[in-house]
């Protein structure tokens, strides 16, 4: 009588085996236990142990040839010209071959979180695999909701956020985008996307700072017709001089700098019982990669930068994150961080903190409109730059008025400063 | 085997013999070879070489003899868990018969069925039933294809007393009588359905053929122990089933020399009961029958050693096989050899 | 193309067999001279003959035994068991004979044949003449299980059912003998193990059987029309083999699965398709896999009562609403 060897199942989803090497030779006898073979499959490489004894007497699959899961490698017994019973290799053994006896049914190894959401919220195991799969905040779903459970119905809409996603703010901040106005939701099968990693961490980050931290938001109206002028008037210069533009966010960060020093407790980390206040601004600049993950890249000692040097170490840490090149260094250590949705004409955005930072800024778009200007000759109506600037705070660490008089220093520097004075004469 | 011509001295009564000493010598050597078997396989229990249980024949050789010798090529044998006999004097070979019980690979299901449920279609067993009474409308239905198809081949269904008390006895034996069916049903009426005496759960004397008459079939009663005297009915009734005669029910009065299964020691019996049957022991019958046909010692002892010597042969092949191989645990559900039962 | 009746299509379907194929004989009680107590076989007799139709006694375990017997020796036999309850008289033959013949023997025996047999409730028999059984003998390794919801299918299954090797237990439904379908002319020739997605929809899967088919479609419409769920209804048509691919694709397009069964809910079909889906397609549930059922109770003969006890288009369309909007 004669066994056949076969090439065993080395994992769910493997499907062939590639002999390296055979640690027996035809003709020699083998013990059951024996190592017979190795194989080396995309997840493993193995020792195959015979589970029968005999003489070897045939090796089908040499060394460095592939076979498929269920095939014979090789046959143990008998001389093999006998009489062997070949029923086991006939139809009937490749029946059986395609799904275990024992596994009839397969059972998913794949995990997709909890199935208890925050604040006790279940969720249902589909509704868990499409928020893992596509990054959604199931806090914010389950909060919106206000169900028992959160199920696909939920998800729908929030993949309608997420699909609109292309056309929302180029530098997207660490914020999920408010419930869009309203947009068709995509068609059910309208695909899979697959999140990168750098979606994913981003996900489960702000998804805990969002559930942890009782965030509250401000907004200060700004008028930046001053900081304008001075952007109209060393435009073309700035760009001559350093190959960039000059956009309006050197200008906020600059000012947000100087309103920091008098803040203090703007600038810190929480770490849950105190406030710790930080020496230096290292200030985190949310980064859009092309709608493909955000990143906040910091500017270290931002604070003693001028709005040229904000603004080309901002144009620098933008450059590296869209090239892939920051380093774990350019991550760590914000103090205080900006999200800028203005390039698509947003009035305001309501940003996620990133703790155990306690404040982020975000600032929109700035455009002309109709504003009350106040003279020594009385009110009068006139056409100004106009933007909103916001703050999400972290109410644990200081209160609404702490937070109120921070912004309205920002406001203050921007439309006071004498903004000549940060571009040295020889530009 | 020794020739016909070898084997007797001059002796008158071969003349007139209608069965004719080479089918004698064939009803000898089945019966040794039936009771070697069988013992082979009591001791193998003892070592521990048999597994799950068994069911002996052991001095109830003759029915199985006589028939098999009786039976052409072709006809069909329906045995049940009680089938080791039978199996193996339709030809089946001692390695498939002991391997079977062994669960070896050898077997004649390769370990897949067991003792209860031997089955060699090539030879006509179309398989062993371990339901009692399950197997007789069996029959029916391959006496009914031989009969549809213009076939000559006779189905036999052999069972014990106790299944003459089961209702499918009942409607199987209407069910052959109202079609006609070419359809031998042979009872081996032991006297114990189990352990129980077949007269203590049965309303008339004798379980099968008492019954007969109910389906419209003749009363027979036949010494179950004399290899000839079966041999010579299950002729008869092959030919009637072979001519359209319709079905018979025959009872074979024998006696089962150890318990009903291997864990009966059969305490039940009367004290010399045993005995009484022993001197009555179809081989030992047999045995003296061919010496009064002159039959030599010497040819005699030469059926019998040949037997022993066959069943030593079979027994070191068995434990020479291995066991089936594993792939077997799924095979031949379906007729696309697996078990899939779903996409 | 003809319009005919489910009972019609039994004949035909029979009939469609025993002209291509002389091995295939029948054989059950009253169905020769009688024409069927259902008048399912009405005409077969005439066409055939007493030699391959043929009447038997009231003898179920002689039926079933004669027809393997048959089938293990070359012949291709339809059994009739008149009722679906009745195959516990003979339940040995299909649980432990011919179902383990082929396995027993290893390979030496096969047993090809078709019982078919009247399955289910709605006629106002009472308890041992109305049970939904195909869970019965679904539960059997070795045999094949087919209960069709319509004409055509009847048709089509019986052909694959005869001439398929292993035994098959043909389920037809006695409710359903009177209802009509398109039936197209010429020879129909179906496959076991594949279900039918008869009605495509997004919201849910609902998955059926024989005279819950109807009640099923029935409900789908009510669904859409009163309530806006847009359901998807699959008839399983084969128990054994199980086309389990079509029901998960089903589930993994709505994300909800319901089972409509007509057998009493403990151990019923849509428990193993529950178990699957909860299994294999566990990542594409978005709530519990329901199974509507008849109660674990024998059917009362009242047709109040046994209108109650069977799943039916509304409560279908209750518990559908009360699970996706809940």
């Amino acid at each position: 009588m004669t066994s056949t060897i076969i090439m065993p199942q080395l994992g769910e989803t493997v499907t062939e085996g590639k002999v390296l090497a055979w640690f027996k030779s035809v003709g020699d006898e083998i013990k059951e236990g024996d190592n017979l073979f190795e194989v080396e499959t995309d997840k493993v490489t193995i020792e195959v142990q015979a589970v029968v004894a005999g003489r070897l007497s045939e090796i089908r699959v040499a060394p460095g040839a592939t076979a498929k899961v269920g095939d014979v490698v090789a046959v143990v017994g008998g001389d093999v010209a006998a009489k062997a019973r070949v029923q086991a290799e006939s139809p009937a053994a490749k029946a059986l071959l395609w799904r275990s006896p024992f596994e009839e049914v397969s059972t998913p190894t794949d995990r997709f979180g909890p199935s208890k959401g925050p604040n006790g919220v279940r969720i249902t195991p589909l509704a868990r695999r499409l928020i893992a799969q596509h990054g959604i905040d199931a806090a914010r779903l389950a909060a919106d909701a206000e169900r028992r459970s959160v199920t696909k119905v939920d998800e729908a809409a929030v993949r309608a956020a997420i699909a609109e996603r292309p056309s929302e703010p180029s530098t997207a901040p660490a914020v999920v985008v408010p419930p869009p106005t309203p947009t068709p939701p995509p068609a059910p099968e309208g695909g899979v996307i697959s999140l990168n990693a750098v979606r994913q961490r981003t996900g489960e980050r702000l998804t805990e700072n969002w559930r942890t931290i009782p965030h509250v938001f401000q907004a200060i109206e700004v008028d930046f017709t001053r900081v304008d002028r001075v952007r109209g008037s060393r435009k073309a210069e700035f760009r001559a001089a350093h190959g960039i533009s000059l956009t309006f966010l050197p200008f906020i960060a600059r000012a947000a700098c100087l309103a920091l020093s008098a803040y203090p407790q703007v600038n810190a980390r929480f770490d849950g019982k105190a406030l710790i206040l930080s020496r230096d601004v290292n200030l985190g600049i949310a980064v859009d990669l092309g709608h493909n993950g955000l990143v906040v890249p910091i500017v270290r000692e931002a604070g003693a930068l001028t709005a040229i040097g904000l603004a080309r170490a901002i144009r620098r840490q933008i450059d590296k994150a869209k090239a892939g090149k920051l380093s774990a260094d350019d991550f760590s250590g914000a103090t205080y961080s900006i999200s800028n949705n203005g390039a698509f004409g947003t009035a305001f955005t309501v940003p996620i903190i990133n703790a155990p930072q306690v404040g982020i800024l975000s600032t929109d778009a700035i455009r002309l409109k109709p504003a009350v200007v106040s003279t020594p000759e009385g009110d009068f109506l006139a056409p100004r730059m106009i933007g909103i600037v916001g703050q999400s705070f972290d109410h644990r660490a200081f209160d609404g008025a702490y937070s109120a008089a921070f912004l309205s220093r920002i406001k203050l520097i921007l439309e006071t400063r004498n903004w000549d004075e940060e571009f040295p004469s020889e530009l | 085997m020794a020739s016909v011509k070898d084997a007797t001295a001059p002796n008158d009564r071969l003349r007139n013999d209608d069965i004719g000493l080479e089918r004698r010598l064939e009803l000898f050597r089945l019966q040794v070879e039936i009771r070697d078997c069988e013992k082979r396989a009591h001791d193998l229990f003892l070592q521990n070489m048999i597994k799950g249980t068994s069911h002996l024949s052991l001095g109830q050789e003759a029915v199985a003899a006589g028939f098999g010798v009786a039976m052409r090529k072709g006809d069909k044998s329906f045995c049940t868990y009680r089938g080791h006999a039978h199996t193996l004097a339709r030809g089946a070979s001692m390695e498939g018969m002991l391997g079977e019980l062994m669960l070896r690979d050898i077997g004649l299901m390769r370990g897949k069925g067991g003792s209860m449920h031997l089955t060699s279609v090539e030879h006509g067993v179309l398989g062993s039933y371990a339901i009692i009474g399950a197997h007789l409308p069996i029959a029916c239905g391959s006496a009914w294809r031989a009969q549809y198809l213009g076939e000559k081949d006779v189905s036999v269904c052999f069972f014990g007393d106790g299944t003459t008390n089961i209702g499918a006895f009942h409607e199987a034996l209407n069910f052959a009588a109202v079609w006609k069916l070419p359809v031998v049903f042979v009872c081996e009426n032991n006297l114990y359905m189990e352990y129980t005496p077949i007269s203590d759960v049965t309303a008339v004397k004798h379980p099968a053929a008492d019954r007969a008459a109910a389906y419209g079939l003749e009363r027979i009663v036949v010494d179950g122990n004399d290899a000839d005297v079966v041999y010579r009915t299950a002729l008869a009734a092959l030919e009637m089933a072979r001519d359209g005669g319709g079905p018979s029910l025959i009872e074979c009065l024998t006696y089962r020399h150890s318990g009903h299964s291997r864990a009966d020691p059969a305490k039940y019996r009367p004290p010399g009961e045993l005995e009484e049957w022993l001197k009555r022991d179809p081989v030992v019958i047999y045995r003296e029958r061919l010496r009064d046909f002159g039959v030599n010692q010497a040819t005699i002892d030469a059926v019998e050693a040949e037997s022993k010597r066959k069943v030593e042969a079979a027994t070191e092949a068995c434990k020479a096989s291995p066991p089936a191989p594993v792939e077997l645990l799924t095979a031949d559900v379906y007729a696309d050899g697996g078990w899939a039962w779903r996409n | 193309m003809a319009e005919l009746t489910y009972r019609d299509a039994v004949a035909r379907g029979i009939a469609q067999e025993m002209e291509r194929d002389e091995r295939v004989v029948f054989l059950g009680e009253d169905i020769g001279k009688a024409g069927g107590v259902f008048k399912t076989t009405v005409g077969l007799y005439e066409k055939f003959g007493p030699r391959r139709v043929r009447d038997t006694p009231i003898s179920e375990q002689a039926i079933l035994g004669a027809a393997m017997g048959a089938a293990m020796t070359g012949l291709r036999p339809i059994a009739e068991i008149m009722f679906a309850d009745f195959l516990a008289v003979c339940f040995d033959y299909v649980a432990n004979q011919m179902s383990k013949l082929r396995y027993m023997s290893n390979g030496q025996l096969a047993c090809p044949l078709v019982i078919r047999t009247g399955n289910g409730g709605g006629v106002r028999f009472g308890a041992q003449h109305s049970q939904a059984v195909e869970n019965w003998t679904m539960m059997i390794p070795g045999v094949k299980v087919v209960a069709p919801s319509s004409p055509m299918d009847v048709i089509g299954l019986m052909a694959a059912a005869v001439r398929d090797p292993d035994p098959v237990i043909f389920h037809e439904h006695k409710a359903l003998y009177a209802i009509k379908g398109e039936v197209p002319d010429g020879e129909i020739v179906d496959r076991l193990g594949t279900a039918k997605i008869l009605r495509p929809g997004h919201d849910c899967t609902i998955v059926a059987l024989a005279l819950m088919v109807p009640r099923a479609l029935a409900a789908a419409e009510i669904l859409q029309r009163e309530h806006g769920v847009d359901a998807e209804v699959i008839d399983v048509r084969s128990l054994v083999p199980l086309d389990t691919q079509t029901i998960l694709g089903s589930v993994a397009k709505t994300g909800r699965l319901f089972t409509v069964e007509e057998n009493p809910r403990l151990c019923g079909w849509g428990a193993e398709i529950a178990s699957i889906v909860a299994d294999e397609a566990f990542w594409d549930l978005d709530g519990p896999i329901v199974r509507i059922t008849t109660p674990h109770i024998p059917l009362p003969a009242a047709d109040h009562l046994e209108d109650l006890a069977l799943p039916s288009a509304s409560r279908i369309v209750d518990k559908v609403c009360r699970v996706l909007n809940g």
